[in-house]
């Protein structure tokens, strides 16, 4: 992750020895909803935004409870907190319509990861991915594979369920400058060619040829 | 005898029949789940939701001191006197009868008429005066048309850019498609613009892609294989 | 199937079936015209129109895509596949003339789809059939594309009829997108409808109330 101030931060109760304040946290939640909505494949887990934002919520609604009610200020902060809970919970659950999606791949990535590599999910999304697997499994047992000749028992989900498609085009906007993105050709009487996006201007292009932009923060999927 | 691509371990003409069964199983019993949104896909609600966080000039007849909030503070409010807010607060402020909107300066029926004439000049998509100009004139001129002078004005004149925006737009997408491009710069278009065409020229280019994948045989990893 | 509450498997659409998919199930019962290389001994329950307990080689018959895939084999001659007539080159030159007046769905109505299919079978045409599979799909999509985006409170059936599933389809994406602008524009966003599960539930509790 490239922000190191969550690596020690994000256990500690106490969010004002982070050099980022509140607001740019909420913008980088912002961001990672966005990315994750139209990112073909599931992203890493932010999960370090996550735990952040869920103690400036809890903060603040453990602050409101001692207001008394009626005050004009407390209005104003509620509309605020419910404005960033939908974007907090919209950001969850695509995390997990994309599991389910993709669950035999996911668990696949996750095995295969070597050591060093950080996990793409949080250790709930993990739990999420192996029970929906093993529901699924179990289910499709119980209402059709049992009755089946025994060699048509098993099926491989990692097969029968679709992988990701990193070739989907994507929209994105650039936000730091980035030179020599190399557009591969898309029939054969085309030739490749490199092209430089220049901060703030809007691209469509394949997701596979920005992947690593993506993770990285440089562009942003809109 | 032959192995396919299917997932079946043991792969034989019967297993179709039994991912029929499967899949038929699968389907129904999914059926009951309600999913609003989809991955890739947004709803206009939320690219307008994206808009009610822009600012906008406010005139409160309230006196308040300085609000912390997560995103930023706002205030101090004084009657009379101009303030920037977010638009869901000027909104919901302007619902209760606590302030006057003030719009924001291209929202005035001079500007905006050498903006659709510009924009149905030029082939390319011009500037537009707010990557929000659409969800703002919805918002501000369903809340708060009392504060903007012509409305109905306005309201025709941002349709009006917006058709001729959308109508460009459909051109280049074709172009974009006959053409098999791999890249296209979008500057000036909007979140809004594009979430109207996004799931079906996504959707079409995905199928272009396979197409063309067919083109370069045993390139596609799924392919019928020799055992 | 236009507002579906679960996340359908869409079709594979290029040489790869999708195994979850509805579409490529009903794709893999297409019928393709096939000749025995060898005898098929008491097979003959699989050829309708002889009434005979073998079927001999050089039977000339249909079979459906998945049993037709399930018995080919490259190197070993089993069957051979001819090709459907609308892959064939008269009509490959029909398509590529102008593709805009063909019924796909007619004469699919999984054209592209079966067309793709059909490479697994090796034939000295399955180039020129990739290259008009998909200059067919180009040539068509500014009329889909039309037909989904402008179909405001219009008719559009006749042209909806005319499209290949997997056009149909991409035209229903392109009518949600349209539809939910205008709901939006219209303001029927913001009113809020009871979600299907609750709707369902209700549903079912009256059916339990009654005896």
């Amino acid at each position: 992750m490239s922000d190191t101030l969550f690596d020690d931060g994000s256990e500690q109760d106490d969010i004002q020895e982070d050099v980022m304040t509140p607001a740019e946290l909420i913008a980088k939640l912002e961001e990672a909803w966005l990315n994750e909505k139209f990112s073909p494949e599931l992203l890493e887990s932010r999960s370090e935004v996550v735990e952040c934002v869920m103690e400036q919520l809890t903060h603040m609604e453990a602050n409101l409870q001692r207001v008394k009610k009626g005050d004009a200020k407390a209005s104003v902060h509620r509309m605020e907190i419910d404005r960033i809970r939908f974007v907090l919970s919209s950001y969850l659950r695509s995390r997990l319509q994309k599991i389910e999606k993709f669950f035999p791949h996911v668990l696949e990535r996750e095995k295969s990861r070597g050591d060093s590599y950080p996990s793409l999910l949080s250790p709930e999304e993990f739990a999420f991915a192996k029970e929906y697997h093993a529901n699924t499994e179990s289910y499709l047992k119980a209402v059709a594979l049992k009755r089946m000749p025994p060699n048509l028992q098993t099926v491989d989900m990692l097969k029968a369920v679709p992988e990701p498609c990193l070739d989907s085009f994507v929209f994105l906007r650039v936000k730091e400058r980035q030179e020599n993105i190399l557009v591969e050709p898309e029939t054969d009487d085309q030739r490749e060619y490199v092209v430089d996006l220049e901060e703030g201007s809007q691209h469509l292009m394949r997701y596979r040829t920005i992947a690593p932009l993506v993770s990285s923060g440089a562009v942003q999927l809109i | 005898m032959t192995t396919s691509s299917g997932p079946w371990s043991d792969c034989m003409p019967a297993s179709l029949a039994a991912r029929e069964i499967l899949c038929v199983v699968n389907v129904r019993e999914k059926s009951h789940q309600t999913r609003p949104n989809q991955t890739n896909k947004m709803d206009p609600s939320e690219v307008e939701f994206l808009a009610e966080k822009e600012t906008v000039k406010i005139i409160p007849n309230f006196s308040l001191d300085k609000i912390f909030l997560i995103g930023g503070d706002l205030g101090p409010f004084n009657p009379g006197l101009p303030v920037d807010v977010p638009v869901w607060l000027a909104l919901n402020l302007k619902q209760r009868q606590k302030c006057r909107i003030v719009p924001p300066e291209w929202m005035e029926v001079e500007k905006l008429e050498d903006i659709r004439e510009q924009e149905r000049k030029e082939k390319t998509f011009t500037p537009v005066p707010s990557p929000y100009y659409m969800e703002l004139t919805k918002l501000l001129l369903n809340h708060a048309s009392d504060n903007i002078p012509k409305a109905d004005e306005i309201r025709t004149l941002v349709k009006d850019i917006w058709d001729t925006r959308i109508a460009k737009l459909r051109l280049s997408t074709d172009s974009f498609i006959s053409q098999q491009e791999a890249h296209a710069k979008l500057d000036n278009l909007t979140l809004m613009e594009i979430n109207t065409i996004r799931a079906f020229f996504l959707d079409s280019l995905n199928c272009m892609y396979k197409l063309r994948s067919n083109l370069q045989p045993g390139s596609s990893q799924g392919q019928f294989m020799d055992y | 199937m236009n507002m579906q509450s679960y996340f359908p498997v869409p079709p594979g659409v290029g040489m790869e079936e999708n195994f979850l998919s509805l579409d490529d199930i009903l794709l893999s019962h297409e019928r393709l015209p096939v000749r025995s290389d060898c005898a098929f001994p008491r097979l003959g329950f699989l050829e309708k129109s002889a009434d005979t307990q073998d079927i001999a080689e050089g039977t000339k018959m249909e079979l459906p895509l998945w049993l037709t895939k399930g018995l080919y084999e490259k190197k070993r001659k089993v069957v051979s596949v001819e090709l459907p007539k609308v892959y064939r080159e008269g009509w490959r030159t029909v398509f590529n003339a102008d593709p805009n007046v063909v019924d796909l769905h007619k004469m699919g109505p999984y054209y592209y789809s079966l067309g793709s299919q059909l490479l697994h079978f090796d034939s000295p045409e399955n180039p020129d059939i990739a290259q008009t599979l998909l200059q067919t799909f180009i040539g068509r999509f500014r009329r889909t594309m039309d037909s989904s985006q402008n179909a405001y409170n219009e008719d559009t059936s006749a042209v909806v009829e005319r499209l290949d599933s997997l056009e149909k389809g991409l035209f229903r994406s392109g009518q949600i997108g349209l539809n939910g602008f205008q709901s939006w524009e219209k303001g029927q966003a913001t009113q809020l409808t009871a979600s299907s599960l609750v709707l369902n539930y209700r549903k079912r509790k009256i059916t339990d109330i009654q005896p």
